[in-house]
């Protein structure tokens, strides 16, 4: 039993499974699993950004860390476009 | 600059997220008769407030850390906590949006809490409780007590 249940946690979970999966398990696995990208705020949301397996995951806030608004996957870099835009470089080269 | 609301045990936090530093002040207010949350902005603003700490000065109750943050990092704040008499008893929580084992092996290491930043109500409901779970049982008790 044990085994089987690391057997099944080991195996990597594609996006397209993931998108089918209940919004709560989704969360569970970000917050277990997920690599945390970064942080941006646009038109009055705030958003996060993790890698999850070979892919992106976005969850859009309408109250931060409170109420999400939706789950976007992605696996396109594109998605960092927005993330990297908000990187404050002077923390970088200071 | 350092913020303060005048309660009796102290609980400090420093994180350079802002909305952060909102999130757990909020989720501290339902303790607001009874315990007073400080901040600060960075690694260097933490240490600066920390080392002020003497016999005359009233020791935080719970240190919580952000990881990643600008001019020294959490777990830097965390080493030279771990070096100062004043301090070395308190306990320390690393509060990060890593979930990652490398992390949670560093705070084990040098005795600290470990608690991934919540991705939704359900897991920011929990949080105040893990964090009061890492307070001494004395500070534990006061603080819930007087909470019912």
């Amino acid at each position: 039993m044990e085994f089987e249940a690391n057997r099944q946690r080991e195996r990597i979970m594609r996006m397209s499974e993931f998108e089918l999966v209940p919004a709560r398990k989704q969360i569970e696995t970000l917050y277990l699993e997920g690599v945390y990208v970064g942080k941006c705020k646009t038109g009055g949301y705030v958003k996060l950004l993790f890698q999850l397996e070979s892919f992106y995951v976005e969850i859009v806030y309408l109250s931060y860390r409170l109420a999400i608004q939706k789950i976007r996957c992605s696996d396109s870099t594109t998605i960092l476009d927005e993330y990297l835009e908000q990187i404050e470089i002077e923390y970088l080269v200071g | 600059m350092l913020n303060t609301t005048k309660l009796k045990n102290i609980v400090f936090y420093a994180d350079d997220d802002t909305d952060d530093l909102e999130l757990v002040q909020d989720a501290f207010s339902r303790y607001t008769t009874n315990v007073e949350v400080v901040t600060a902005k960075d690694g260097v603003q933490a240490l600066s407030y920390l080392k002020t700490i003497d016999h005359y000065t009233p020791a935080p109750c719970l240190i919580i850390l952000d990881i990643n943050m600008p001019m020294l990092g959490g777990r830097d704040v965390l080493k030279k906590i771990k070096e100062m008499p004043a301090l070395a008893s308190v306990p320390v929580v690393l509060f990060t949006t890593s979930s990652s084992n490398l992390d949670k092996e560093f705070a084990k290491k040098y005795d600290a809490g470990f608690i991934t930043k919540p991705l939704d109500i359900s897991q920011m409901q929990m949080i105040t409780e893990l964090f009061v779970e890492h307070c001494s049982d004395e500070i534990k008790n006061n603080i819930r007590k007087r909470l019912q």
